[in-house]
């Protein structure tokens, strides 16, 4: 039994290994690209919404809404980021129920991937929003000493990021395998029901801590002019 | 549990690629539409407040107008009224002098005709009076009175007797006219009387069944009577000039 889909090549091309991850990655990123262009396609201010384009624009202002709630500064960037994560582990999840499916978030490779792209994502929309200067300043926040804590605890968000996405998915996937050698007719609709509702608690899990720690990074960026008003007022 | 950092790198450039995909052809075409439509219902919204506003101007106007209007129509009736008022006073002031014309006119014509009815009256009762007194006198008129105005007669004869000698000149006749022959006493008496104021005068009597009672004496052209007609004709003489004062008195 593979633990993770990493394990199953699919074809190589020219030495290099192409696995289900990666297989599947595409056929997530195809659904959600082809849905979005024919939804999309004929999308004009005087042709009123269908109900596909409505659904569309539902999701998009939900998460939208919910980025706008966490972040003092709503940014388009940040909708861009964070609402491609979850919509990416959330279908990736949600084709659990599909038999022979490879979520490819149940490989830790892919967690990994994109609780690196948080890891690097933070940074850069912090220095977007500061500047470099003021979010280095950010790592020695209220004193030198607590450089290297900061830095850790950068590191270890993203890893926790990562365990956490991988875990949920992977260990729904190891379960639902055990129980349907146990008992193959009962077990696995109930773990598959309960994976779609983890797949998607966990998407919006990851989604929402990539938007705190994004938002964390760029906030500051709005206090600062507060606390120097206030220093010269006194 | 293992990472293959290939897979890790292919799946980091794999989302960074569905970013670019997703931000491509879902997010910019929702999120512009979404903005395309708010703006439509923006400028919607401006123009409806627009339209709003031109309306609430209107309305203001419409109302201006019509405060104006309903002024100027209560000063209209306002106007109307005082003219009406004025004119019913004028109308009433021309009534009450036409009234008042009319009213001293009709007393002018009851005093003309209640003047008028007098006169007559008065013409009636004196013609009466002298009708009555006439044929009163007539019916009366005897012997008795036939000898009252004979004597009557003689002592006026005696009083006039230079306005005969002027009047009769030359001649020396004389006539007595009565209405029945008279007595022979009273011819001496004419006789005598005719005799002292105009000697030598010859008398001649005569009878006229149409006479008045009474004496007619002519001497040449002049002629005297004593007669009840002659009376009453003076009496109606007096009665006209007693009218004809009281009229120019009135006048």
């Amino acid at each position: 039994m593979e633990m993770t889909p990493d394990e199953i090549t699919v074809f190589t091309v020219g030495g290099f290994t192409v696995n289900a991850t990666i297989v599947f990655t595409w056929i997530v990123m195809a659904i959600l690209t082809l849905t979005s262009i024919l939804i999309t396609r004929n999308l004009r201010p005087d042709v009123p919404p269908n109900r596909w384009r409505t659904t569309l624009e539902a999701v998009v202002l939900t998460i939208q809404g919910q980025i706008n709630e966490i972040s003092a500064r709503p940014d388009r960037r940040v909708l861009y980021f964070a609402g491609t994560l979850f919509l990416f582990i959330f279908v990736s999840n949600l084709l659990a129920i599909v038999p022979g499916w490879h979520a490819p978030t149940g490989s830790l490779s892919t967690t990994a991937a994109l609780a690196l792209a948080v890891l690097v994502a933070v940074p850069l929309f912090g220095i977007a929003s500061r500047g470099i200067g003021g979010y280095l300043r950010s790592y020695i926040e209220p004193n030198i000493i607590m450089l290297p804590f900061n830095i850790i605890g950068e590191f270890s968000r993203g890893v926790s990021l990562a365990i956490r996405l991988y875990g949920n998915v992977m260990s729904g996937a190891v379960i639902a395998a055990i129980l349907l050698g146990v008992a193959p007719f009962f077990f696995p609709v109930i773990m598959d029901a309960l994976g779609l509702l983890t797949g998607v608690i966990q998407a919006y899990i990851f989604a929402i801590l990539a938007t705190v720690y994004i938002s964390s990074a760029t906030e500051v960026a709005e206090t600062e002019p507060k606390a120097a008003v206030t220093k010269d007022q006194t | 549990m293992s990472i293959d950092w290939i897979t890790v790198a292919a799946q980091l450039v794999n989302f960074l690629v569905l970013v670019w995909l997703l931000k491509r052809f879902l997010y910019r075409p929702i999120l512009d539409g979404i903005d395309a439509r708010e703006r439509e219902i923006s400028d919607r919204m401006a123009e409806a407040a627009q339209i709003r506003e031109a309306a609430e101007t209107a309305a203001a106007e419409h109302h201006a107008e019509t405060q104006r209007l309903k002024a100027a129509r209560d000063g209209a009736l306002e106007q109307a009224r005082a003219e009406a008022a004025a004119e019913r006073d004028e109308m009433l002031s021309q009534a009450r002098a036409r009234l008042n014309r009319e009213q001293e006119s009709r007393a002018t014509e009851r005093a003309q005709e209640a003047r008028q009815y007098t006169e007559k009256l008065h013409q009636k009762g004196a013609a009466a009076l002298v009708s009555l007194t006439r044929k009163a006198l007539n019916d009366l008129s005897g012997e008795t009175l036939e000898d009252r105005i004979v004597a009557r007669a003689i002592s006026r004869l005696g009083a006039m007797t230079d306005d005969l000698k002027a009047a009769v000149g030359d001649s020396r006749a004389a006539v007595v006219t009565t209405r029945t022959p008279l007595p022979d006493n009273l011819r001496t008496q004419i006789d005598t009387a005719i005799a002292d104021a105009l000697p030598g005068t010859n008398v001649r009597y005569a009878t006229d069944p149409d006479q008045s009672p009474g004496l007619s004496l002519r001497l040449g052209g002049a002629q005297l009577g004593w007669t009840v007609d002659g009376y009453v004709d003076g009496l109606q003489e007096i009665l006209s000039d007693a009218e004809q004062k009281r009229r120019s008195d009135a006048a």
